[in-house]
């Protein structure tokens, strides 16, 4: 089966301190993945250099069978691949247009029906017309999930999403989690929560030293 | 005959409650020239200063001393530089812009527009890097993915606005240089005080003091309820 | 929702642009470059808008020195020019700027000074006398310092006498129009030269007195020049000959003889 994601010889180093060497990594859909590792290790680097907001030193990157080493391709490739930062930032406009943000091509009828849709989801209607600084960090992340989910990304790529959040949003993760896989789509997600770890139906990998390992 | 200050204002005010024409006929002037100036630069400095912001190009440090180095600019210099443009024998002379409320416009958008630029910069450069991010990720073209840091930044843009209004209101250098303070066309409040006090009328002078003060306070006050709907609501 | 909004500030700059009233640049309006003098003092705002009732026109008024106003004329930036130098105004004859000189009228220059006057030029008949005892006494003396038509004047006086004043400690060079020279003035307690017009006008609020009148070498003529259409084609030089000749005509000249502040005249009509 062509995995959804794959990448060869990925190097990125800062100065001569090299951060990632990967000699292969593949992400299947349907697949659900948690990556693994201690602070400073490069989780975050990997995850950004994916979704082509970082540049790597070198490494050949393929989606869905197309490549996508420079940056015209990449730029193609969203939103069908959204990366979500660990402390989202939710523009300053209403939690309703932060949504929508992404839907802007569609008729309005249809924007607005499939924000109500995500909205349900994230539990967010009661906050719909509230601005970005009066919610909490908890509401900022699902205005984040919902934001990325309503545009039905074929990968997610989340960093930390219960980073100092409650359980409720580690639920909302779990079930986004089980939707996308649902949807056979798939999801990477960079984590140290111990919580998220227990999760079942997940592949785990760990990076140490530059390398991912099983 | 000399007039006090207390005196001196109490007339002010009677001429303005009266709607005295020439005195409003002034402050129409002045608020015209200075919003259209502001009006047709406002679009090109956001984009100049925006474009500093975001782009990497070889003499963007040397464009932004300058840029910075252009908001000292004494008013009459710019006027100066306009006269000389618009004179008959200048480059742009065949146009019969000096001493035109046109000729005004632009000397006035040649000095906002430095302030606006450098006030953009730093406006966008203050916004976090995730919204770019975030816009791209989510589909934004690179157009959509500006326009979206430049609404994150509107209130520190507006702000900018409202300080280069601030700037060509009361400038006189320029008005004076490049409109000719002609009454009825180009005697906005500035150079009528300048004139007025030169005639020793200083209750008229004040009068339009008051009005500038007025419109700066009115604009400001526009700003922070801007600003305020923005943030509490 | 990007395009529409430049759309939208196009459609606006556009349409307030094309809105403006007819400028100092447009043809009809006749653009006037005078002394400070007749400005501050009322004449132009007493005498121009009858004036332009009767020709239907509009007159734009630029008001600076005689030398600044020279130059508008010989920029082409102005139709017409109402000034006090002769010498100034014959050169700009001669080298082929201006057309149709005609006398308008005169005033005369007077000195001014503290009542107390220190340096006891009070009635004295000689203008040169006067100027040399304000050096000699070496209180303070306010100039123009513009290249005006009475800076002229004053600068012909010290160089009779071969004196050069500038840069001394009690010279003070304003760089102003008469009004604000005489409102320095009276703040600083210092001698002037000033016309008599504009410091009639100003007397109530200075509080200097006339102390130094009549000598001949203080005629001050206003002469009207239209600039040269041969030079500049594009100049309004229809609305110069009508102002030319509306302000030289008798009804123009009695006009000018009725004009008074605080009831006196300010101006005598010589046009010939």
């Amino acid at each position: 089966m062509t995995p959804l994601l794959s990448i060869e010889g990925l190097r990125k180093a800062y100065g001569d301190r090299t951060l990632l060497d990967i000699k292969c990594l593949e992400l299947q859909r349907g697949t659900s993945y948690l990556l693994m590792g201690d602070n400073g290790v490069g989780k975050t680097t990997l995850l950004r250099i994916l979704a082509g907001l970082e540049r790597a030193q070198a490494g050949n990157f393929t989606f869905d069978g197309v490549r996508y080493d420079e940056a015209p391709a990449r730029a193609r490739l969203a939103p069908r691949m959204i990366y979500v930062h660990q402390h989202s930032y939710v523009f300053n406009t209403s939690v309703a247009d932060n949504i929508g943000y992404g839907l802007s091509g569609l008729p309005k009828s249809e924007r607005e029906a499939r924000v109500r849709v995500e909205m349900a989801w994230a539990n967010l209607e009661h906050l719909a017309e509230v601005p970005p600084y009066r919610l909490s960090g908890g509401e900022k992340q699902r205005v984040a999930l919902a934001r990325a989910r309503v545009l039905k990304p074929e990968l997610l790529l989340l960093d930390e999403p219960t980073a100092n959040l409650d359980d409720a949003a580690r639920e909302q993760v779990a079930e986004l989690i089980r939707h996308m896989r649902d949807a056979n789509n798939c999801v990477l997600i960079a984590t140290h929560d111990h919580d998220l770890m227990k999760l079942e139906d997940v592949v785990k990998m760990r990076l140490e030293q530059g390398r991912v390992t099983a | 005959m000399y007039m006090g200050l207390t005196e001196a204002t109490l007339q002010a005010f009677r001429w303005l409650l009266e709607g005295d024409l020439t005195i409003w006929g002034i402050v129409w002037v002045s608020l015209r020239v200075a919003l259209l100036a502001l009006l047709a630069v406002t679009p090109l400095a956001i984009v100049a200063g925006f474009g500093l912001a975001t782009l990497q190009f070889p003499g963007r440090r040397a464009l932004i001393v300058l840029m910075q180095t252009l908001l000292a600019l004494p008013t009459v210099v710019v006027g100066l530089i306009v006269y000389l443009l618009l004179t008959r024998n200048g480059p742009m002379g065949s146009f019969e812009l000096l001493f035109t409320q046109q000729g005004m416009v632009i000397g006035q958008a040649l000095l906002a527009f430095p302030i606006l630029t450098a006030m953009t910069l730093s406006a966008v450069q203050g916004i976090d890097a995730r919204v770019s991010e975030t816009a791209r990720t989510l589909g934004a073209s690179p157009l959509r993915a500006s326009f979206t840091v430049l609404l994150e930044a509107r209130f520190a843009v507006m702000a900018a606005i409202a300080t280069g209004f601030g700037r060509v209101l009361s400038e006189i250098g320029c008005a004076m240089m490049v409109g000719g303070n002609i009454a009825g066309v180009t005697r906005n409040i500035t150079t009528a005080i300048a004139l007025e006090t030169s005639k020793g009328e200083f209750a008229q002078g004040i009068a339009l003091g008051v009005v500038l003060v007025a419109l700066a306070l009115g604009v400001n006050f526009g700003i922070a309820f801007l600003q305020g709907k923005g943030e509490i609501k | 929702m990007i395009k529409r909004t430049m759309q939208l500030w196009a459609v606006v700059v556009f349409s307030a642009l094309i809105s403006f009233p007819a400028g100092a640049g447009s043809s009809k309006a006749i653009r006037l470059a005078t002394t400070t003098s007749t400005a501050n003092t009322g004449l132009l705002d007493y005498l121009l808008p009858k004036f332009e009732v009767k020709c239907g026109c509009k007159v734009n008024v630029i008001a600076v020195g005689t030398g600044k106003a020279l130059k508008l004329g010989e920029d082409g930036n102005v139709d017409v020019v109402l000034v006090h130098a002769r010498p100034a105004e014959d050169a700009f004859v001669a080298a082929g700027y201006g057309v149709d000189r005609r006398d308008v009228m005169y005033n005369d220059f007077v000195l001014v000074g503290p009542n107390n006057d220190p340096a006891r030029i009070r009635g004295e008949k000689d203008v040169l006398a006067a100027m040399k005892k304000i050096a000699d006494a070496k209180w303070k003396f306010v100039s123009r310092g513009d290249d005006s038509g009475t800076d002229q004047m004053e600068k012909s006086y010290w160089k009779a006498l071969d004196i050069n004043p500038a840069g001394l400690p009690w010279y003070f060079s304003a760089g102003q129009g008469m009004g604000e020279v005489l409102m320095m003035s009276g703040e600083m307690r210092a001698y002037t030269l000033t016309d008599r017009g504009t410091w009639i006008a100003y007397r109530e609020k200075i509080g200097l007195p006339m102390l130094v009148q009549g000598d001949p070498r203080m005629f001050n003529p206003y002469g009207i020049i239209a600039v040269n259409p041969k030079k500049y084609p594009s100049a309004n030089y229809q609305g110069a000959k009508a102002l030319t000749d509306w302000i030289t005509s008798a009804e123009g000249q009695k006009l000018i003889a009725d004009f008074k502040v605080g009831g006196e005249q300010l101006f005598i009509p010589d046009a010939k």
